[in-house]
């Protein structure tokens, strides 16, 4: 049975239209897992002796167990942004004779392949040699392993659970907010109880039942989740909502682009993909949070200034914008065929991210209690992703022929979560970039050059909107055909 | 109005659609008939720049559709539900193509409230999604949107499949009149003999990618398809 089922995965894998990119994508991925891989199993062999040099009161493993829930966390914020989660057709397999069970059990034993799994296997493994060769109790060691391995496992699970259930997904939301708050107003540090119990962990080997217990915990309740969704009218067939039109015509002072606009902020408002992205865009708002609050990047790391400054207003456009032609997959033949030029739905499109950059702009106002400087720099940072990274992102676009289903939220076996690899390497020169533009001018001038500089890039851009959009316009035709065949293969 | 040139597509190396040459003239409506395969869609989705000609090439009037878009603003289709924006009501719907067309609110609703007769109530005021709709019910809000406009080209991939018998008689008017009314050139493919006869004043039967008819309807148009398709045509 299993059989069949892999070779069902890897045919639509190879025959996947969009996994036909080329062949330079494909080795820098393979570059970026072994870079990635190796970086996990030096950190874990190099650990405990740089623990013991930073911290030579404490004992490295107390050390990793007091920290382990700050990283529990960024491996559930990383496996939730990019995660592929498993996919399956279950549609055919529903009047075949083959076991619900197995097809379910199946598709969650295939994620324990993924390779985030891998990350913490392979910087704890190296650690417990390390441990163990220091001379520290074998059974401890062993036991605090396989502790830890079940609690990666626990978070794979927990990742899907997320995924699916917007329920669990701002339970959790809401949990890290309120411990991130509570220590950071002093109120009350969780670490510390955390901590102890990790160390228990360690000190009480049999104690390694629990995790292995939330890890069993954690399968059955995702098995069950997807169980109850395996028939046609939970999983495939959609409850059906009675609409509340809301009026837009105020937006036809738009022009031209106007019915375009509408339709996007009905796809967004009506869609559970579109609304959960836009959603997330609202956070980078925060963003600069992290940075500003931190005197040690002002001071040292001011680069860090330009990017942080990209983020606030790039929500929007980092996570929406990098997905473009894809959000119209559904009806892509539709546009292609109606009386649209091209360049207009392209127009539209860019409008809607300058609008959404503005926007943000707006609601970033209360960083002007960090001074006017850091003010400065995210406007001359809104500068830059209205005038350069809008192109950008629309230039990625091309390049992107994964169709999205937008309505998918209530689908246990479909992927819910359209980030790729791809996408992850064109949006590496939209965070370069500003940290470059900002940073030379900086170093070899002044603050305020590197802000003129990050503004003045984004003007040029702005002035040059018609050759950046032609050029773009004849990067769409050229992949119109591609394009149109990929999002029409059905998932 | 149409003129095909040529034209072939080929999918590595195998040929599904091979037309040396086929005129359409202004107002005709157009029946294509054919197996599963016989390159119907193909040549549907080729007119409407859809997918990339191997060679040759079709002009909609005198538009090389795959070099211009100009021949977008006079032509309409309704291929498939891809054509449907799922989280639109049908109005919304229609209101968008209008606006993509030039059409204002007022034109648009004057133009649907003709076809009520078509919907059976079934499709405007029903405060819900294309996406809900019934399979019937999402073709009949797509066949109308590709009315919106005054098209002078129509394309309709399979219009009679899915819909109930009252709606597949109703089609079958509006599609003569706007060919005999109108002067549009409606083109339509089907797998139902009977309705292609009674709506097409012209149909060409298509077999692995080649026109192997091409007749002017008659009362014995209909016996002749069935005979072809029945295999048992004397050559």
């Amino acid at each position: 049975m299993i059989k069949h089922f892999i070779s069902l995965e890897w045919k639509q894998f190879r025959r996947a239209s969009y996994f036909q990119k080329g062949l330079a994508i494909k080795i820098l991925l393979f570059l970026a897992v072994i870079y990635f891989g190796g970086i996990a199993l030096f950190l874990g062999g190099v650990m405990f002796f740089g623990l013991k040099k930073v911290f030579p009161d404490v004992d490295p493993i107390v050390m990793v167990n007091n920290y382990l829930i700050y990283w529990i966390f960024f491996e559930l914020m990383i496996r939730y942004f990019i995660q592929q989660l498993p996919v399956m057709n279950i549609k055919p397999l529903m009047i075949i004779p083959i076991k619900r069970d197995s097809v379910i059990h199946y598709l969650l034993g295939k994620t324990t392949l993924s390779f985030f799994n891998f990350i913490s296997l392979f910087i704890v493994f190296p650690f417990s040699i390390v441990l163990l060769f220091k001379g520290y109790p074998v059974s401890n060691v062993i036991l605090w392993f396989f502790a830890i391995l079940c609690i990666t496992m626990s978070i794979n699970f927990l990742n899907f659970l997320i995924n699916k259930s917007n329920t669990v997904f701002y339970g959790i939301v809401s949990v890290v907010a309120a411990i991130v708050a509570l220590r950071y107003f002093n109120i009350f540090d969780v670490t510390e109880p955390i901590g102890k119990i990790f160390n228990g962990l360690y000190n009480q080997p049999y104690l390694a039942i629990i995790p292995l217990l939330i890890m069993i915990g954690l399968y059955k309740a995702n098995f069950n989740f997807i169980r109850k969704g395996f028939y046609l009218d939970g999983a495939i067939s959609k409850k059906i909502k009675e609409v509340h039109a809301t009026d837009l015509s105020w937006m036809d002072r738009f022009g031209s682009v106007a019915p375009f606009l509408k339709n996007d902020i009905k796809m967004i408002t009506r869609n559970a993909r579109p609304k959960q992205v836009v959603l997330m865009s609202f956070f980078f708002l925060f963003y600069g949070l992290f940075f500003f609050t931190q005197k040690i990047y002002i001071e040292e790391m001011p680069y860090l200034l330009g990017f942080a400054s990209i983020f606030i207003t790039g929500g929007f456009l980092l996570s929406f914008g990098q997905l473009v032609p894809s959000w119209d997959s559904e009806y892509y033949k539709l546009l292609m065929s109606q009386n649209i030029p091209y360049r207009q739905y392209l127009e539209s499109k860019w409008y809607l991210m300058v609008f959404a950059v503005i926007v943000a702009f707006i609601l970033s106002t209360p960083y002007l209690y960090f001074g006017v400087d850091i003010y400065l720099i995210i406007a001359a940072g809104a500068l830059f992703n209205i005038g350069l990274n809008t192109f950008i992102t629309l230039f990625g676009g091309a390049l992107n022929r994964v169709p999205i289903e937008l309505d998918t939220k209530a689908k246990a076996f479909s992927n819910t979560n359209g980030f790729n690899p791809t996408q992850l390497l064109i949006a590496l020169p939209k965070m370069a970039l500003p940290i470059i533009i900002f940073f030379i001018p900086y170093h070899f001038i002044n603050f305020n050059a590197g802000l003129i500089a990050l503004a003045l890039s984004g003007l040029i851009g702005i002035v040059f909107k018609n050759v950046f959009l032609n050029k773009i316009e004849q990067v769409y035709q050229k992949g119109k055909y591609k394009t149109i065949a990929a999002f029409s293969e059905k998932k | 109005m149409i003129i095909t040139h040529n034209l072939s597509k080929k999918y590595n190396e195998v040929s599904v659609l091979n037309i040396e040459s086929l005129e359409i003239p202004k107002g005709q409506s157009f029946g294509l008939v054919g197996n599963n395969g016989a390159g119907k869609t193909t040549y549907f989705s080729l007119l409407l720049d859809l997918i990339q000609p191997t060679t040759g090439y079709i002009k909609n009037k005198d538009i090389l559709v795959n070099e211009s878009e100009d021949w977008k603003p006079f032509t309409s289709s309704f291929i498939d539900e891809s054509f449907l924006i799922g989280y639109l009501t049908a109005e919304e719907y229609f209101y968008f193509i209008g606006e993509l067309r030039g059409q204002n609110k007022a034109d648009v609703d004057a133009l649907v409230s003709q076809f009520e007769d078509f919907f059976h109530g079934e499709i405007l005021g029903q405060k819900k999604y294309l996406r809900d709709l019934s399979k019937g019910n999402q073709k009949k809000a797509g066949i109308v949107a590709a009315l919106i406009g005054n098209p002078e080209v129509i394309i309709l991939d399979e219009p009679f499949a899915n819909l109930d018998p009252t709606t597949q008689i109703r089609l079958k008017q509006i599609i003569k009149n706007l060919a005999q009314k109108h002067g549009v050139t409606v083109l339509v493919s089907s797998h139902d003999l009977l309705h292609v006869t009674d709506v097409c004043e012209r149909i060409v039967v298509l077999e692995k990618g080649e026109v192997v008819k091409d007749l002017a309807t008659n009362e014995a148009t209909l016996k002749e398809l069935e005979l072809h398709f029945a295999g048992s045509e004397v050559l």
